[in-house]
C-alpha cells in the first residue's frame, strides 16, 4: 500500500529563534527523501515534530489524509511512525534484548522470534542479551532500527545517521535503507552531508534558519548546488599548502599505556609518535576508540609516566594542563560547553581561566580584570567572534563563536603545539571554514597540530601524517598523500 | 560455660528483628534511586511513620489502622518530595534533607503527647511452633507480620526489577531519562509511583520500631537509621539481596555489641558503638568491588533533575 505522509504549514518559535517558519513538504512511499541543512536550520525540530517529541504551535500532519495529532511519542509510534535518533535513544545499562522489548507489546518468546528473523532478512548479527553499552555505534544503530522494524512501521526516519559511522558501516546502512524503500516504507534521511544525499536519496529537502528552501529531485542536482542551497552563498574551497618537510622533533610520545576503571573507558595500549615542527599530525578513529582518553593524556588531565611524552626536549609526562601550558603547548578540547569553557560565565572570565604566568591576569591574589578585558577584546577581534560584549555569558555564544573565543584564547599565547579535539564538530559551514584557516595558518607558522578528529575529510583536508585509533592502539602514521577516505574507514574499523 | 542452643536461635532472632527497619526503608529507596531519583529524606519519613503509627495505634486502638495509617503517612510525606523534585524541578539533595529535618520536627511536635504512654502488643505468628525445633524454631517462628514481608521484600524486589516489565520500564528511566520520554515512557509518573512507595516502606519501617520493635515513642527514636539505610543502598550497588545481607550485618553487630558491653568487655564504648557502621560498610565495599558491575547497576540520573521541554 502507498504511504503518503504530509506536513502542512507547520510553525514551531522557541524564544529568539523561529525554528521552523510555515514548511509545508510532501512524502510518498517508494521514494527515499533527503532534508538536508546545516545546524541549527530546524531539520531536527522538524522531525521531532514528525516523531511527537515537540509539539508544533502551528500547522497539520498527514498520514494518508488522516490528521495526527501527535503529543507525545507514542503517538507516532501507535501511527507507523518510526524514528533513529542521532543521539542514540537506548538504555546503556540494559540489555539488547530489554531495550527492544521495553515498548512492545509481545511476549518475550514471540518477540525473540521476531527479532531474529529481521536479523536474517538483513542481514544483522547482534548478541541479544549483552548490555548495550558493549555495543559498537554501528550496532546500536542497527539495534535502534530493529526496534523501529519490529513495529513494522510505514515511515522510518533517520537522524543524522552516519556520523558515527565508519564508511563500511556506512554502506550497510544504505544497502538496509534502500532495501526497506522496496518494500514500501518511506524513508526520510536528515542529514549535513552532501555526498549521503547524491549516493542514497531520490528526492532532496533543503532548508535554511527554519524555512524550506527548495524541493528538488537528485538527478537535478549536484553537490556544488546543493551546497550552496544549504549556505545560501558561493563557499570558497581551502585548500593546505604542502608543509614544508622539517625534522625538528617537537613533541615524541614513547610506550604510553593508560588502563581506566571505568567501562565506558578505552584503554590505551603502547602509544608511539613523533611531531616535527610546522607539521599537523591528524588522527583518525569513529568516536570511543580512546580518542578523548589520548586527549587526556595529552593535555594532562590524565597523568602518565614523566618519560612517556617528550616535548621540546624535557619530559613533561608528570606534568598537569596548566604546567604544560607554560612549555607553550594549547588545548581545545571536544567539548566546548562541559570542557572547554564554563557556560555560566562571561567571556572574559572564561579568558582568564587560560592563566599563564606571562598574562598578568591577577595581581598579588586580586583579579586584574582591565587587562583581562584588554586581552579578551584583543582575542574576539582577532579571531573574528561575532560579539562585541565580553560580558555577556559564554553559554549564549554560538557554537562557532565559542570555538573561535577557545581557539583564540589558546593561539594568543602563541604555542608550539595546539592538541584540538574534533575543533569543528556542530558547527556550520562558515565557521568551519574560518577554523581550518586558521589552523593552516599556525602550521604556517612553522608551530605544530595534533588533530584528533572524528570527520575524516577535515582530517585529509589539514594533515601532512595521519595514524587511526582502534581500540586504543594507534595504527602506523602515514603521510597523508597517499591515504584515502576508503583506507582510513578500512582502518577505522579494525581491519589492517 | 555450656550456651543453650536455643540461646543461640534467640540472638539470631533477635539480630534479625534490629535488621527489619533497615531492609524496609533499604528496599523502599532502592526502588525510588533506580528510577533515578535521589531521596535523602529516609530517616525523616521513617520518624514520620513511627511518630503515625504509635499515635494512631493509642488514639484508635486498631493495629491495622496504625500500620496502613503510618504507611500513608510516608506517601503524604513523599508526595511533598515528589511534587517538590518531579513539578518543581528542585534539587533532589536539598529537598531531601529539608523533608529529614522537618521530618523530625514535626514528629517531635505530634510525639509530645505521646511520651511515656506504652504501647500495645503486637501479635505474632506461629507462636506454638517455636519450641518444635532447636536453634531455628525461635529463628523462624513467632514473629509479626511485617518481620516476614521484610525478610521476603528484598527476594520480592530483586524478582520485580529483573523479570516484570515494570521494574524493566523503571530501571529504563533511571538510566536515561530522555531516551524514556523519547520512548512515550510518562518519566516523571514512574518517578512520583517510585518517590511514594519509598515513603511507604519508610512509614512501615518507622512504624516497625514505634510498635513491635520497641513499642513506645521516644523522640528521635530512628536514631540515624533511615542514613544507614541510604548507605545500605549505594554500598550494596543497588542489590536488594546484598541489602539484606548489609542489614544483617548491621544489626548483628550491634546486638553483639550491646551484649558485649553488658560482659564489660575491655574495649572503649565508643569504638564498640560504631563499630556496626564500619564494619557494614567495609563489608558492603568489599563484596561490591566490581567496578564494572557498579557502572551497569548504578541509576545513571540519580539525583539529576528531569525536565522535557516542549
Amino acid at each position: 500500500m502507498n504511504t503518503n505522509l504530509k506536513i502542512s504549514n507547520v510553525t514551531k518559535i522557541y524564544p529568539g529563534c523561529v525554528a521552523n517558519d510555515n514548511v509545508s513538504l510532501e512524502f510518498n512511499s517508494g521514494k527515499i527523501y533527503a532534508l538536508l541543512g546545516e545546524n541549527g536550520a530546524g531539520k531536527s525540530t522538524l522531525v521531532k515534530i514528525l516523531s511527537g517529541v515537540i509539539i508544533p504551535d502551528e500547522g497539520n500532519i498527514y498520514l494518508n489524509e488522516n490528521n495526527l495529532k501527535l503529543n507525545s511519542p507514542l503517538d507516532a509510534k501507535k501511527n507507523d511512525i518510526g524514528m533513529v535518533f542521532q543521539h542514540f535513544n537506548l538504555f546503556e545499562t540494559l540489555s539488547v534484548f530489554e531495550n527492544l522489548i521495553i515498548d512492545s507489546d509481545e511476549e518475550r518468546e514471540s518477540l525473540r522470534e521476531k527479532i531474529d528473523t529481521i536479523m536474517k532478512k538483513y542481514n544483522f548479527s547482534i548478541d541479544l542479551d549483552i548490555p548495550v553499552l558493549n555495543l559498537s555505534a554501528g550496532q546500536k544503530q542497527k539495534v535502534e532500527i530493529i526496534r523501529c522494524l519490529i513495529r513494522s512501521p510505514k515511515v522510518l526516519i533517520m537522524d543524522e545517521p552516519t556520523s558515527v559511522l565508519t564508511e563500511q558501516e556506512t554502506s550497510e546502512l544504505f544497502l538496509s535503507l534502500k532495501k526497506f524503500s522496496e518494500e514500501g516504507i518511506l524513508i526520510i534521511y536528515i542529514t549535513h552531508k552532501l555526498k549521503e544525499v547524491m549516493q542514497l536519496c531520490d528526492e532532496v529537502a533543503v532548508m535554511r534558519r527554519g524555512k524550506l528552501v527548495s524541493v528538488s529531485e537528485i538527478k537535478n542536482e549536484n553537490i556544488e548546488s546543493l551546497a550552496n542551497k544549504m549556505v545560501g552563498q558561493n563557499l570558497k574551497t581551502i585548500k593546505k599548502k604542502k608543509a614544508k618537510t622539517s625534522s625538528d622533533q617537537l613533541i615524541k610520545i614513547t610506550n604510553l599505556n593508560f588502563t581506566s576503571e571505568d567501562p565506558f573507558e578505552t584503554n590505551l595500549m603502547d602509544i608511539n609518535f613523533s611531531v616535527n615542527r610546522g607539521e599537523c599530525l591528524g588522527i583518525a578513529g569513529i568516536s570511543g576508540n580512546g580518542q578523548s582518553e589520548l586527549f587526556q593524556v595529552l593535555s594532562g588531565e590524565i597523568i602518565s609516566e614523566k618519560n612517556s611524552i617528550e616535548f621540546n626536549k624535557n619530559y613533561i609526562g608528570d606534568l598537569n594542563p596548566q604546567e604544560r601550558r607554560e612549555y607553550l603547548m594549547a588545548f581545545s578540547p571536544e567539548d566546548r560547553l562541559e570542557q572547554a569553557a564554563i557556560p555560566q560565565m562571561k567571556i572574559f572570565e572564561n579568558v582568564a581561566l587560560n592563566n599563564f604566568k606571562s598574562s598578568n591576569f591577577f595581581n598579588n591574589g586580586l583579579i586584574n580584570e582591565n587587562k583581562i578585558k584588554e586581552h579578551s577584546k584583543k582575542i574576539i577581534s582577532d579571531f573574528n567572534v561575532n560579539t562585541d560584549n565580553i560580558e555577556l555569558k559564554s553559554q549564549f555564544l554560538s557554537g562557532g563563536n565559542l570555538q573561535k573565543l577557545i581557539i583564540g584564547r589558546e593561539l594568543i599565547t602563541s604555542p608550539d603545539l595546539l592538541i584540538c579535539f574534533n575543533p569543528t564538530w556542530g558547527l556550520d559551514v562558515g565557521a568551519i571554514n574560518y577554523i581550518h584557516e586558521t589552523l593552516i595558518k599556525i602550521n604556517e607558522q612553522n608551530k605544530s597540530i595534533i588533530l584528533i578528529s572524528t570527520d575524516t575529510d577535515e582530517l585529509l583536508k589539514l594533515s601532512d601524517k595521519i595514524s587511526v585509533i582502534h581500540k586504543g592502539k594507534l595504527s602506523k602514521i602515514m603521510n597523508a598523500e597517499e591515504v584515502t577516505s576508503e583506507k582510513l574507514g578500512i582502518l577505522m574499523g579494525g581491519a589492517n | 560455660m555450656i550456651i543453650d542452643i536455643n540461646f543461640i536461635g534467640v540472638i539470631i532472632a533477635s539480630i534479625m528483628a534490629s535488621a527489619v527497619p533497615l531492609i524496609l526503608a533499604s528496599c523502599g529507596e532502592l526502588i525510588t534511586e533506580r528510577s533515578g531519583v535521589l531521596n535523602l529524606g529516609v530517616e525523616g519519613m521513617m520518624i514520620i511513620g513511627a511518630i503515625s503509627g504509635f499515635a494512631l495505634m493509642t488514639v484508635t486502638g486498631s493495629l491495622i489502622i496504625a500500620v496502613f495509617g503510618a504507611m500513608l503517612a510516608g506517601v503524604l510525606i513523599s508526595t511533598i518530595f515528589a511534587f517538590l523534585t518531579q513539578t518543581l524541578i528542585t534539587n533532589h539533595v536539598a529537598t531531601g534533607l529539608a523533608l529529614t529535618i522537618f521530618g523530625i520536627g514535626i514528629s517531635a511536635m505530634i510525639g509530645k503527647n505521646f511520651v511515656g504512654i506504652p504501647g500495645k502488643e503486637f501479635p505474632v505468628l506461629f507462636e506454638g511452633l517455636k519450641d518444635t525445633m532447636p536453634l531455628l524454631g525461635p529463628i523462624l517462628f513467632g514473629h509479626s507480620i511485617v518481620f516476614y514481608f521484610a525478610f521476603a521484600l528484598p527476594f520480592i524486589t530483586s524478582y520485580f526489577l529483573k523479570k516484570t516489565k515494570i521494574g524493566l520500564i523503571l530501571r529504563a528511566v533511571g538510566d536515561s531519562p530522555e531516551s524514556a520520554s523519547n520512548q512515550g515512557i510518562n518519566v516523571r509518573l514512574v518517578r512520583y509511583a517510585c518517590i511514594l512507595y519509598g515513603g511507604a516502606m519508610s512509614g512501615l519501617a518507622g512504624a516497625y520500631l514505634s510498635m513491635i520493635y520497641t513499642p513506645q515513642w521516644i523522640e528521635n527514636m530512628t536514631g540515624g537509621r533511615g542514613w544507614i539505610a541510604l548507605a545500605l543502598v549505594v554500598f550494596s550497588t543497588w542489590n536488594p539481596i546484598k541489602i539484606l545481607i548489609g542489614a544483617m550485618i548491621f544489626g548483628g553487630l550491634t546486638i553483639i555489641q550491646f551484649h558485649m558491653q553488658a560482659i564489660g568487655v575491655r574495649i572503649p564504648v565508643q569504638f564498640l558503638t560504631a563499630l556496626p557502621y564500619i564494619v557494614t560498610i567495609i563489608v558492603l565495599v568489599v563484596i561490591s568491588r566490581d567496578s564494572r558491575k557498579i557502572r551497569l547497576s548504578t541509576p545513571s540520573s540519580l539525583g539529576k533533575s528531569f525536565h522535557k521541554d516542549n
